[in-house]
Parts: C-alpha cells; structure tokens; sequence
C-alpha cells in the first residue's frame, strides 16, 4: 500500500515543503529606487534612496558610489529618514577618471542588519567638460572594507523581480514536469510500437494531456509574471513563441486521434506522432531559444540559470519543486489513465 | 445508447463554456485589480508578491479544471454502466 501510493505522498510533501520555505523565507536587503537617477558632476547632491527590506534605523549606515574595482566615493552624509528611506548626499568631484561623457555609478549600501546592498547602474553622471587626468586626481583613493552579511536563510533580492523571484518555484517547474511528462509519453509510445499493448498507447495519451495542461499553466504562469517585470503579458520573445508553437504541435496530438475511428489504427498514428511531436520539441524549446536574444534568463548563448537569478538557497526549493510538480503531474496523469482503461473495458465488455 | 449520441455535444457546448468563462473571469479580474487599486499598481504593490499569488492562483485553477475534466468522464462511465446493468 505505502510503496504503491508512496510516491503520490511524495510529491504532496515536497510541494508542501516548497510552498512553505518558498513562500516564507524572506528576501535579502536591497535598494528598490534612487532618485534623482541623472545628475552633473561637481556639486552636492542629495539621493533619496528606497530600500526593500531593510532596517536603517538599526544601525550605522555607509554608502558609496562605485564606478569600478579603482573609483568609489564615499558619502559625505546619510539623512536616515525611516527603515526603507535615506537621504544620501555625495560631494561629487567636477572631474570623472573616464573620458566617457555618460558614466553609470553601483550605489552600494552597507549597515550591520541588512548586510550589503546594492543596485546596479543606480545614479548616471553626464559631465560636460572631458578630464580624466584631472578626474583621476580628484577622486580620492578609497577602500571599501568590512561589509557586512545578512545572517540567516534569505533568496537573492533582484531589482526587477523583488518577490517574484519565488515563481521560480511555480512557473519554471511547470515546464520542467511538462517535459518529464513528454518523454514520458515518448517511452510509452515507444513501447506501443513494439508491444502493440493499448495500455501503452493510453499512458501516452494521459501524459501528453496533463503535459500540455502544465504547459498552458506554465504560459499564463509566465505571462502574468512577464506583465509586472518586463512589462506586457506577450512580448514576443523567442522563447514565449517557440513554446506557444510546441504546445500547439501537441495539441494537434489531440486533434489527430480524434481523426480515426479505429483504435488500432488510432493509437499507432498517434504514437509515431508523439515520437516526432518530441522531436520538434527539442529544437524549439532548448536550441533557437539560446541562439538568439531573449528576456528569459539563461538563453542568448548562456546554457544555465545561475548567479543572482538561483543561488544555492533557491536551488534546495527550486529541486525539490521540480520533482514534486513532477509527481504531482504523474499522478494526474494516472488517474486519467485508469479512467481511460476503464472506458476501454467497458466498451469491451459491451461488445 | 441514443441517449449518449445526444449527451455528446452538450458536453462539448459546456466544456467551452466553462473554459470562456474561467478565461473570462481571469482575465477581466486582473484587469479590474491592476486599475481599481489606489496609487502604486495593486499587482506591484508589497513587493509585486500578487504576482506570485496570481501564478499559485492559476496553477490552482488549471488542477481544478482538470479535476472537473476527470468527474465529467467518470460520470459517463457510470452512466454507461448503467444503462449496461
């Protein structure tokens, strides 16, 4: 009973386990908005910055400007306003040590609770006047040091993302569990070619059906995701395409069965085009994708998700999701499968 | 078994219908959430955390509907199970 059923209470455990600690482990310190973003050199500026987060109030706070590993610049004030606000001022020198008239600053931020922060391309100087033998001389030599970590369990906190760096663990697994249920199918397929055996042919048949279910799901999932980070449901990006096209080769899988009467025949056309179906899957899904520019992480020439997208604290629930939307998958896909072999004896029985 | 050649297209009407209207009632839910909320957008509020929310949401519903999906084919078998008996 436990063995036989066991992996069902798996599944439901593991994903139990991952919308727990996905959806409860917060995420670390970070700076949501600094404004204003454009400035010219040469003066006083004051920066209010916005954290995500973060506990100013605890704490002596540091800041820099970075522009590279060489040039940083310290603030000459923090105005602690409440535990996500700060008003930053930088004495920022006349002279930048790059001969580029636009040059990008990391605002980096620092205090004991919240650990290092930071945000990327935060605050644009556009000077006027090129110098950067003068720049150089006028940017003091400064070494950050001691910065601090943020202790216990977090996930990376990304600009954009913020929470929804969690639908790591529920849009990206759909499409993992749709394509374990595809090669699935693509086994059971197989193996009615050679058996010959309609069970066979129906464990393909269910898993292609809850394959494309998680599809649809992965899709909307993702849409709704894509609207509040890159900024429309559909953007056209090549990957969004290239999985609308392969979900609609599989949903000609449905359609092809219902073209012939005879089961035979039905379930060995079906199986050759589970075969090709598969086939035309991988191309769409994991080669045109990386060879072109795409929104997804982990595409245009890069093979993996890694760095700050899915450090190793995200990937002890990303895994574990993966198997347990898997599992899950399967066990919808069973229950479709005995009611399909049912169906089938008691169309047998009648005759 | 005349019974069942009727059935057969009225199970059709209404499983279109029941997928407009899950479709409908998404999509026009989001809608109103996006614009009814006061000041920032309700679905970047706290976090943008309603997006995942919204994703759990849909992953739900998705399994719901499959479940619906299951009980309409179970409720034909025993239909025809009895007309056999």
């Amino acid at each position: 009973m436990i063995i036989k059923h066991g992996w069902k209470l798996l599944g439901v455990v593991i994903l139990i386990y991952t919308f727990i600690v996905g959806l409860l482990v917060p995420l670390k310190s970070g700076i949501l908005e600094v404004s204003p973003q454009s400035v010219q050199p040469g003066r006083n500026i004051s920066f209010r910055v916005l954290g995500y987060n973060t506990h100013y109030l605890s704490g002596e706070i540091r800041a820099w400007l970075k522009m590279d590993e060489e040039y940083t610049l310290a603030s000459s004030q923090i105005l602690i306003q409440n535990d996500r606000e700060l008003k930053v001022i930088f004495g920022i020198p006349r002279f930048l040590p790059t001969a580029d008239k636009v040059q990008d600053f990391t605002l980096l931020l620092d205090n004991e609770v919240d650990g290092a922060h930071l945000l990327p391309s935060a605050v644009f100087v556009t000077q006027d006047s090129i110098n950067p033998a003068m720049g150089r001389l006028e940017w003091p030599p400064e070494r950050i040091t001691d910065l601090h970590e943020k202790e216990g369990i977090t996930f990376p906190f990304r600009n954009i993302l913020a929470e929804t760096i969690r639908n790591t663990y529920f849009h990206v697994p759909m499409w993992f569990a749709m394509i374990f249920l595809f090669l699935g199918a693509v086994f059971y397929s197989g193996r009615y070619l050679r058996s010959k055996r309609s069970v066979d042919d129906f464990r393909a048949f269910t898993m292609i059906r809850v394959g494309v279910l998680f599809g649809i799901m992965g899709l909307l999932t993702g849409a709704v995701w894509a609207k509040n980070t890159w900024g429309a449901y559909w953007s056209g990006d090549i990957k969004q395409n290239m999985t609308a096209i392969c979900l609609l080769i599989y949903m000609a899988y449905f359609v092809l069965r219902q073209a012939y009467e005879d089961p035979d025949q039905r379930a060995r056309i079906a199986s050759v085009y589970a075969l090709f179906a598969f086939a035309a899957m991988i191309p769409l899904l994991f080669v045109i994708p990386r060879l072109t520019d795409s929104l997804h992480p982990g595409n245009g020439g890069n093979p993996a998700l890694g760095g700050e997208d899915l450090d190793n604290t995200m990937r002890m629930v990303f895994y574990p999701a993966i198997i347990g939307w898997f599992l899950l998958g399967l066990w919808m896909a069973q229950l479709s499968f005995r009611i399909e072999r049912l169906k089938e004896r008691l169309l047998e029985n009648e005759d | 078994m005349k019974n069942c050649a009727t059935f057969g297209p009225h199970m059709i009407r209404m499983s279109k219908r029941i997928f407009l209207l899950a479709f409908l009632l998404t999509t026009t839910l989001f809608r109103g959430m996006a614009q009814t909320a006061p000041g920032d957008d309700f679905m970047r509020s706290m976090g943008k955390m309603y997006v995942v929310v919204t994703a759990i949401g849909i992953i739900f519903l998705g399994i719901v509907i499959f479940l619906i999906y299951l009980d309409r084919k179970l409720t034909k078998l025993e239909n025809q199970t009895k007309h056999n008996d």
